[in-house]
């Protein structure tokens, strides 16, 4: 009777123990697929600007790495200073990397002529290839801000602080906002899950 | 036997069982990285039911950040935490109306309550802190305290309802000073098993090109020191079960068969640790290694107040 009592314990704690491990894979595949399948939000449009070191720097250029896009101009004193600090932050993370770029496109082209891009690299002690800061036509700049990107908003003033991410066939994936740093947490996440695609 | 006993026995009971599956779906919720699914506290993304699709995020919120499944998790977490919350409020009202003349039923019960609260709201300040690492641990040990007031409760009422129930703290006094100190060092493990997994989150964030399979070669000493706190254990352990082995005539057989379980549990622990270093901290493997833990602290909590069980009554 007692044996009895000890094998039927025995076989329902590890019954339970089964259900509970399937419950549990499920649960952690499910969460692990919700973070891989990122939709394509989008497919960033051709464009050819020229990079602070007047390299042309375009789409083509992005083809083949995941790339992280944002909008900013160098005379800007809130938003920018801190959005690109952060964006410094992840150029600093990936330094191993050369499958990681960084794309600031200038919205102010007038004044951010490509010297001017070139101190402001500087300051944010920009030293190889994989930060690109752009300069183009206002007009294609304008275009792809709200037809590329989708970022409305008037230019230079009123540019987006999000982040973008484009992966290595140009598509967009995401939008992150530069001021949450759980968003951000969440870039590196998705970027994560694009290397591992590549 | 008194139905009150009886139904008493009913709630306590659920609530051990419902609180230990909690502490399982928490440690799922760690792992699959749900935990600020639902970035606000008690709601999520603004309302009492999550949002099924990106549009239905309020403005206030960034879409950006929602993941349906993620949002839903944490919200099972918590919608579990309400049943514990309900269970353990039941039982101290029952231990209120029926049994306020026991001192060692009424009080833990009415801590118990009251520790389940202050956890839920704890909830929020986890979740306000984005999930800093002494937040989560305190998380858990107010989890482990609960749990093991309840199972407390529950052996102190099945003695009740078997007409036992008479203690006698001189019982194998030695035996059991060696119990609640490997209780009291598993708890220790247990803490720093959490800051195992910080570590391990930690440098997820700041080193975004390892993947988490990777993670095990680059943990600090901290990996170290939890496993040879582990190897301590493990012989503390056998110490133990060979004196219970040695005493099993002055035992009674609940205190035997919980002292086998602390065993079994603990066998499998090792084995899971070392799963663990050998695959690579699989996820899944990392909820059973902290639930593990945490039943063999309980086991150990039975058996320490078992010794002191008069045998035959």
């Amino acid at each position: 009777m007692k044996t009895n009592g000890l094998y039927r314990g025995l076989i329902f704690g590890i019954s339970g123990a089964l259900i509970l491990a399937l419950l549990g894979l499920i649960v952690i595949e499910l969460a692990q697929d919700s973070r891989q399948s990122l939709e394509v939000l989008g497919t960033v449009p051709d464009f050819s600007f020229t990079s602070q070191n007047g390299e042309i720097f375009g789409k083509r250029e992005m083809t083949g790495k995941i790339n992280i896009v944002n909008f900013f101009f160098t005379s800007c004193q809130g938003p920018c200073p801190y959005m690109n600090s952060k964006v410094a932050g992840l150029y600093q993370k990936y330094a191993t990397t050369d499958m990681v770029r960084f794309v600031s496109i200038s919205v102010d082209p007038e004044t951010d002529s490509l010297n001017v891009l070139r101190n402001y690299a500087a300051r944010f002690g920009v030293t190889d290839e994989r930060w690109q800061f752009l300069r183009g036509p206002i007009e294609d700049v304008q275009d792809l801000t709200e037809n590329g990107f989708h970022l409305a908003g008037e230019l230079p003033n009123l540019h987006s602080t999000k982040l973008v991410l484009v992966d290595a066939d140009g598509n967009i994936r995401g939008y992150y906002d530069s001021f949450d740093d759980i968003s951000l947490d969440l870039l590196t996440v998705h970027t994560r899950e694009l290397l591992r695609d590549l | 036997m008194s139905p009150e006993i009886k139904n008493f026995r009913k709630w306590a009971l659920a609530a051990t069982i419902v609180t230990y599956f909690l502490i399982f779906v928490g440690g799922l919720v760690r792992v699959s990285g749900a935990g600020l699914g639902c970035p606000d506290w008690p709601r999520c993304f603004g309302s009492w039911i999550p949002p099924f699709s990106r549009d239905q995020v309020p403005p206030e919120f960034n879409a950006g950040i929602f993941n349906v499944t993620l949002a839903w998790i944490e919200y099972i977490n918590r919608l579990v935490g309400v049943i514990v919350g309900i269970l353990i409020a039941g039982t101290a009202i029952l231990a209120i109306r029926n049994f306020r003349s026991r001192k060692r039923i009424l009080i833990p019960s009415v801590l118990a309550a009251l520790l389940v609260a202050f956890q839920g709201w704890y909830g929020s300040v986890v979740v306000s802190s984005k999930l800093m690492p002494h937040t989560v641990s305190v998380h858990l040990v107010l989890a482990l305290t609960i749990v093991s007031l309840l199972i407390y409760i529950t052996q102190t009422v099945y003695h009740l309802e078997n007409g036992g129930g008479s203690a006698d703290k001189k019982i194998n006094s030695g035996l059991r000073k060696s119990v609640i100190f490997l209780w009291l060092i598993s708890i220790v493990q247990i803490v720093l098993g959490t800051q195992v997994r910080s570590e391990i989150e930690m440098i997820l964030r700041e080193f975004p090109l390892l993947f988490e399979q990777d993670i095990i070669t680059v943990l600090g000493p901290i990996n170290y020191i939890h496993s040879i706190w582990g190897i301590l254990i493990t012989l503390i352990s056998f110490f133990i079960a060979f004196r219970l082995v040695q005493k099993q005539k002055d035992t009674t057989s609940l205190a035997r068969i919980t002292g086998g379980l602390a065993v079994l549990l603990l066998v499998v622990q090792v084995l899971i640790g070392s799963a663990l270093e050998i695959f690579g901290i699989p996820p899944i493997l990392q909820v059973f290694h902290l639930w593990t833990a945490s039943l063999f602290i309980g086991s150990l909590l039975v058996l320490y107040t078992e010794l002191a069980q008069v045998k035959g009554v």
